[in-house]
């Protein structure tokens, strides 16, 4: 049995904890807050036996195999140390440290210890996605990733919603070296860093605050970005995040030499797109019968999982094969669920994102 | 709108009795909330001078009414998140009094506590250092109590047990407020706190357009009625922030729990009828409770069977808490507080309906 320890008892750990109690392997052994009200709540909520305000005390006391750190980032790297330290495996929520520097840090000591990390990258793992790595490890592309575009939005609501959410200057999301940009951009970098086989990377960021945020007097934050990013073997992505486009999507393409692979998270649809020729006239009438076929097909795949009940909603699903996976990993020497290759990548891509866009803070 | 100066209601004779004068700090948690800001206006009515208003943004449109009406100079806004200590030290300073109306109203479980009884606690901790608050009225909800052992048509009020299954309830807010109601009472228990737990029924009023959770629910595009023949605890915001003032200047309270509802409660069909007559036409389901309670039973095994696949929003203990159907009980309050519904439910339902005319929702 798998004993799990939370780290930072907020609305995330009501996320993590959820999924943990599916997990049959696993018990929770403790959850840990520095407000001792919040780590009392949360341990009485879900029959956690024990509390603490203090890592080092829990640690010392519960002895947990693995921690789930779900504080707010400035504290992942001190935290994710001690854990790593007391020789339990980590599961760090995303953003997985401040800077690259700080997720290197980690890593090398969690190899070194003979321990193991992942980060909170659960939108990885939902069906789709898992459907679009599978095809992908099937050789569907044709070859190695030519393109990629990842587009992640997010919604900042109605003027009163958006203002009081981001008027608070102390609010941690604020302060952080991205801001809002880097609590929320890693789901969307991580899925172009999987496929982005090469070590050099270049980055090109191009940020401004939209202007809804302007007009509420928020244009020191930048909710909208674009990135262009490229390895040395030629592969190339664009990023786009945005919190104006309508509907709210969260998108992902991944073109190959031979064929293309379209994922749309918000509705659980994955399309193959295939580069056969139709003949005249025929190309305008075949392929949309091909794609819709495929819609229907995803229609009926949906609700068969719904039948059996192994839906839900994506990104509560992509959470729990994330955990179980990681667990396994742990558990049995299974493969790490994401390489770290992959967080580290997703790191710099973000740490390159970042520090352009402070050279150029008047973008606007 | 118009507010009735100091003299006024001076001479009304409440303020000899009192425990805190017109030159009294007092201090106000969610000022700028739908109930705090007549809390504010209520309390400027009684001539109080000094008025601490704590609030999270620099300006809000309720509190920024209120002071419009008034001359300003009464009402301090203090700009301040009750999650820091150093805020809240800050706030309580000098109070004699202090109406903690901010409440956690968020989705979550851990939000809702962070935000009601966290906040609380920081509060009480700063109300302990400051060592002048001669009262601390705690505003908590009628949503907190347990009904399972009232049978149908049976009287809710303050001797009802607290619902110890909030969370089976699914109701994070219901669970934020009772959990702010305990760390209250452990802070008169042993700290000496002087409290008062102040439980209003659904507010209504202007300011609120929608029709409350009670009557029915607006889902898969029609109006669910589910309250029929229930009667609806409804209290008039002029009325439950006339309560809530009471509750902290009159003397000889400590201690004291009280539901705050108004007189000549409407039923849930009346409610609705008068609402489509004046506000707008719209259809809607008549759900009888038993349906609803098996359809709730329902989508409570179905969400445990599916390992949440359909999170528990429909569950019995919910469909018990709010459709059941029970009579609600202001004679505490009135007792104790000497308080009186000074709207009546006619032209409070006259003022809600032209509110919400005038600012359309959906139902």
């Amino acid at each position: 049995m798998i004993r799990v320890a939370i780290v930072g008892c907020g609305k995330m750990a009501d996320q993590h904890a959820s999924q943990i109690r599916k997990i049959r392997s696993a018990t929770l052994v403790a959850a840990c807050d520095a407000e001792p009200l919040m780590a009392r709540q949360i341990a009485e909520r879900f029959d956690i036996p024990a509390w603490f305000t203090d890592v080092d005390e829990m640690l010392a006391s519960a002895h947990p195999d693995v921690v789930h750190v779900t504080t707010p980032p400035q504290s992942h790297l001190e935290i994710g140390r001690k854990c790593l330290e007391a020789g339990a495996s980590a599961y760090i929520e995303k953003p997985f440290t401040l800077n690259t520097a700080d997720a290197v840090e980690l890593i090398d000591l969690a190899q070194r210890k003979g321990v193991k990390l992942t980060a909170g990258h659960n939108a990885q793992f939902t069906h789709v996605m898992l459907e679009m790595r599978r095809l992908v490890a099937d050789g569907f592309l044709g070859g190695q990733a030519v393109h990629m575009q990842s587009l992640y939005c997010y919604e900042l609501g109605d003027p009163a919603y958006a203002k009081a959410m981001l008027g608070d200057p102390d609010h941690w999301a604020r302060k952080l070296p991205g801001s809002l940009l880097q609590n929320i951009m890693s789901h969307g970098v991580a899925r172009i860093a999987e496929f982005m086989k090469g070590d050099q990377i270049v980055v090109l960021a191009h940020g401004f605050s939209s202007p809804f945020l302007r007009a509420i007097g928020q244009g020191d934050i930048i909710d909208e970005l674009r990135l262009i990013v490229r390895d040395e073997n030629a592969t190339t992505a664009y990023f786009t995040f945005s919190s104006q486009i309508s509907p709210s999507v969260h998108q992902f393409q991944v073109h190959g030499p031979k064929r293309t692979v379209v994922v749309d998270d918000d509705h659980q649809v994955l399309l193959r797109l295939d580069n056969r020729e139709y003949k005249s006239y025929l190309r305008f009438f075949v392929p949309p019968a091909v794609v819709a076929r495929q819609y229907v097909g995803n229609l009926a795949r949906n609700v068969r999982r719904f039948a059996k009940r192994d839906f839900h909603m994506p990104n509560d699903a992509g959470l729990l094969t994330l955990i179980a996976s990681f667990y396994r990993s742990v558990a049995d020497s299974a493969p790490l669920p994401i390489p770290y290759r992959e967080i580290l990548l997703t790191s710099r891509i973000m740490d390159a994102a970042f520090g352009q866009l402070s050279k150029h803070a008047d973008v606007s | 709108m118009s507010v009735t100066v100091g003299s006024e209601l001076a001479a009304q004779g409440g303020q000899s009795r009192m425990i805190a004068g017109a030159e009294d700090q007092i201090l106000v948690t969610g000022a700028n909330g739908f109930i705090g800001s007549w809390v504010v206006r209520s309390l400027l009515a009684r001539g109080f001078r000094r008025i601490r208003c704590l609030t999270r943004a620099s300006s809000g449109s309720n509190l920024d009414r209120v002071r419009a009406e008034s001359d300003g100079s009464a009402v301090e806004v203090f700009q301040g998140n009750l999650l820091s200590p150093e805020a809240c030290v800050k706030a309580a300073r000098g109070a004699a009094v202090v109406y903690h109306l901010a409440a956690g109203v968020e989705k979550s479980f851990p939000g809702c506590f962070l935000n009601s009884a966290v906040t609380t606690r920081n509060l009480l901790d700063a109300v302990t250092v400051a060592g002048t608050v001669r009262r601390f009225v705690n505003v908590s909800s009628l949503a907190v109590y347990s009904n399972a052992k009232v049978r149908r048509g049976g009287i809710i009020d303050e001797t009802c047990a607290i619902d110890a299954h909030l969370v089976e309830r699914s109701d994070p807010y219901a669970y934020g407020k009772a959990k702010q109601d305990e760390i209250v009472r452990e802070y008169g228990l042993v700290q000496g706190l002087r409290y008062v737990i102040v439980r209003p029924g659904v507010t209504f009023g202007p300011g609120k357009a929608k029709i409350p959770g009670r009557v029915g629910m607006d889902t898969f595009g029609v109006f669910l009625h589910l309250g029929l023949g229930n009667v609806m605890p409804l209290t008039y915001v002029e009325n439950c922030a006339e309560a809530i003032v009471l509750s902290g200047l009159t003397p000889g309270i400590e201690g004291q729990e009280l539901n705050i509802v108004d007189d000549d409660l409407p039923r849930s069909r009346d409610f609705l009828r008068r609402y489509k007559r004046a506000v707008r036409r719209f259809m809607t389901v008549p759900v009888p409770y038993p349906v609803f309670y098996l359809f709730s039973a329902t989508w409570e095994k179905y969400s445990n069977w599916s390992g949440g696949q359909l999170p528990p929003v429909f569950n019995r203990k919910t469909c018990e808490a709010y459709y059941k159907g029970h009579v609600f009980s202001n004679q505490k309050a009135k007792a104790l507080l000497g308080w009186q519904p000074r709207v009546g439910m006619n032209e409070a339902l006259d003022k809600f309906c032209a509110y919400a005319r005038d600012h359309m929702v959906g139902a």
